[in-house]
């Protein structure tokens, strides 16, 4: 049935995938491709490209986008959507970044973090679940509701890390082994993620939801509460997210909010394969995506193009990746939901 | 004879004397009375050119701390001169900015305070309010259209002052590589865009400087660290960074940090001069910092409000400026009146 379709060939054996690819490409495959392409290209033309460091520096500038990506991938294989995922991520932490620097003792403000992401996780889940309103329009509120009130609570433009909280810090600053930490948190996530949508039964029920809700509940797929907390788990990883970018800048800024970070998640997402008709796709898919804007990143860097023109390359690769997936997805009556 | 003589001259002397002391306190009185009356009269002209008026306060957003600092001044100086004070608070949101204009201009406040999200957006009411009586003054971001009195920094001043400095460091003199790494705001923020050129012209001068990298973090300090990380690797000989906000620049200057180069690497922002900023210079991460005081600017939109209004200048004739001195922060001075601490929103 549906569910097994959905893998991504994880199960196949190498050789059967090498026929899967020559005869039909998946997305991720291509993207795949691509990325080592690129990297083959600007390992010889720019210099100073394919050293360990840039490598290493690549890979961390993507690890937050990473992260909230494999959120939003979750969310969009189940056929939902998150608009609200970068407005939790400044939420959960600025409200008790701001109650530190009143005096509030470090674990207690990483637990009200968690506390904050959760909730409103939970209550983003509760509303489209049990109230069954679209998720595109009850994120899009989400976000403003949450803005809002956490503006209203910790009124600053930026709020600071106090200084003395290794803990805090060392997601985002430390290294292990030489890599930055960043790095390793994105991947251990994403190993988390991969292992939770492969191999546990509700991670395929996620796919049979995302890939016909109705046949999903006439199996027997407790629907209501897999929603609930597959946006709980989006808020979680939207929490992780911010501990890596309060370690990395030392402060959370509200503005992020307000800007087009969202839009950078979902073009990952897609980019990588994970079809917004919802069912289609794996971690791997994030992680390619994710790869593919960040080699273009760092390489329009080290030729310092100018933003207007990364702006144009960066909404053609969304378009194209978005003409891929229809060219490989044509829609169709039993699937075609989500937006029709 | 001699002695009646001599008696009447004291007698004289003694009730001249007398009247003297009599009437001294009495003159000195009446030129006291002269004083005291002159400033009475200038502070009751004062009082009547200023009391029970209103100045309505339009930034982009009271969060941030340049405008919160902005707006905390204006209220404590309204108060004290027996001044209204209103403000409205859009948020980034530019149509609930036009709007909120659009309200206070309907209002008849007698002094408006805008910082123009884009050159063009609210001039239309910025005329408006200007025919009806309303005195304009506008604050760091102009527009296309010159209102009453504008107060701000000079965008092409900081950014040449600026360059300036990057030239005395990294220029032909210096024998250091030349090197310069430019963050900018906004590709489209007239703030950034007028830095950006006076840089530009500035470096075409010297030989010895090229700008390896000169991209736009839109005033993210995440993004200016992805950016910098990459830079620093691909020019370890680094000589300057330099970004055109303290917050945004910070994160430049964690990713040179990071990558080892904090003491050979210099590292200018310009900004409002918050105390995060001079937090920045004190940890070593800022070489210098070019403090365009937003304290002060505050304090001059008072003064051009009251400017406005004593001098009886009708709204729409006349194009004040009212520029801020640039000023450079380093570890020397980055303490007490030079760093504001960031006003509570409320």
């Amino acid at each position: 049935m549906a569910l097994d379709a959905s893998a991504g060939g994880e199960s196949k054996s190498v050789g059967s995938m090498l026929v899967q690819l020559l005869k039909k490409p998946s997305q991720e495959q291509i993207v795949l491709l691509l990325v080592l392409a690129l990297l083959v290209i600007f390992s010889i033309s720019l210099p100073g490209f394919s050293t360990l460091t840039n490598l290493l520096n690549l890979v961390r500038s993507i690890s937050i986008l990473g992260i909230l990506g494999l959120g939003m991938g979750l969310i969009v294989i189940s056929r939902g959507i998150d608009l609200s995922m970068v407005s939790i991520m400044a939420a959960a932490w600025s409200i008790p970044l701001n109650q530190m620097e009143a005096g509030l003792p470090i674990g207690w403000a990483i637990l009200l973090s968690v506390f904050i992401a959760v909730l409103i996780g939970a209550i983003n889940g509760i509303v489209i679940a049990f109230v069954e309103a679209p998720p595109l329009f009850v994120t899009l509120a989400a976000s403003f509701v949450i803005y809002g009130v956490a503006f209203w609570i910790a009124p600053a433009w930026v709020v600071y890390a106090p200084k003395n909280a290794p803990v805090l810090l060392y997601p985002g600053q430390g290294l292990l082994f030489g890599i930055p930490m960043p790095i390793i948190v994105f991947l251990v996530a994403a190993t988390v993620m991969h292992l939770f949508l492969s191999r546990t039964s509700v991670g395929r029920f996620v796919y049979g939801q995302g890939d016909n809700p109705e046949a999903a509940r006439l199996a027997g797929i407790p629907l209501r509460p897999l929603i609930v907390l597959e946006y709980a788990i989006v808020a979680v990883l939207a929490w992780l997210a911010g501990l890596v970018w309060i370690g990395t800048t030392g402060s959370m800024q509200m503005s992020i909010t307000q800007g087009t970070m969202v839009f950078d998640v979902i073009l990952v997402v897609v980019l990588g394969g994970i079809s917004l008709i919802g069912g289609r796709g794996s971690v791997l898919s994030v992680v390619v995506g994710c790869m593919l804007i960040g080699t273009l990143l760092n390489a329009f860097t080290i030729m310092d193009v100018n933003s207007e023109v990364q702006n144009i390359i960066r909404g053609m690769v969304l378009l194209a990746a978005i003409l891929l997936d229809n060219w490989l997805h044509p829609r169709d009556e039993e699937t075609a939901r989500q937006g029709d | 004879m001699l002695t009646r003589q001599i008696l009447a001259r004291t007698a004289a002397v003694l009730s001249a004397a007398a009247m003297l002391c009599l009437c001294g306190p009495v003159v000195a009185q009446a030129q006291d009375e002269g004083g005291t009356k002159a400033a009475r009269e200038l502070r009751a002209e004062y009082d009547t050119a200023v009391k029970g008026k209103t100045i309505g306060y339009v930034p982009i957003t009271l969060a941030a701390p340049i405008s919160a600092e902005w707006g905390r001044m204006l209220e404590m100086e309204a108060a004290w001169r027996g001044m209204k004070y209103v403000v409205r608070d859009p948020n980034f949101d530019s149509a609930a900015q036009l709007q909120a204009v659009t309200a206070l201009v309907n209002d008849k406040v007698d002094v408006l305070i805008v910082q123009n999200p884009s050159v063009t957006l609210l001039v239309k009411e910025l005329k408006r309010a200007e025919a009806q009586g309303t005195h304009v003054i506008q604050i760091n971001m102009a527009s296309n259209y010159k209102s009453d009195a504008f107060v701000g920094a000079d965008w092409h001043e900081v950014g040449r002052v600026l360059a300036d400095e990057v030239v005395k460091q990294c220029g032909t003199a210096s024998g250091k590589s030349g090197k310069v790494q430019i963050i900018q705001g906004e590709l489209t923020a007239a703030a950034s865009v007028d830095q950006v050129g006076a840089m530009l012209d500035v470096f075409s001068k010297d030989k010895n400087i090229k700008v390896v990298s000169n991209q736009a973090a839109n005033w993210d300090a995440n993004t200016a660290l992805n950016i910098t990380a990459t830079v620093i690797q691909q020019n370890p000989d680094l000589c300057a960074s330099v970004g055109f906000w303290g917050i945004m620049e910070s994160g430049a200057a964690q990713a040179i940090r990071n990558a080892g180069k904090i003491d050979q690497v210099k590292v200018y922002a310009s900004g409002e001069g918050s105390q995060l900023d001079c937090d920045q210079i004190n940890q070593g991460n800022f070489t210098k910092f070019l403090n365009y005081k937003s304290t002060e600017q505050g304090h001059d939109l008072v003064q051009a409000a009251v400017g406005l209004l004593e001098g009886g200048v009708k709204p729409g004739t006349k194009q004040l400026a009212y520029f801020t001195i640039p000023e450079w922060v380093d570890k020397s001075n980055a303490s007490g009146a030079n760093c504001f601490a960031i006003p509570k929103a409320k």
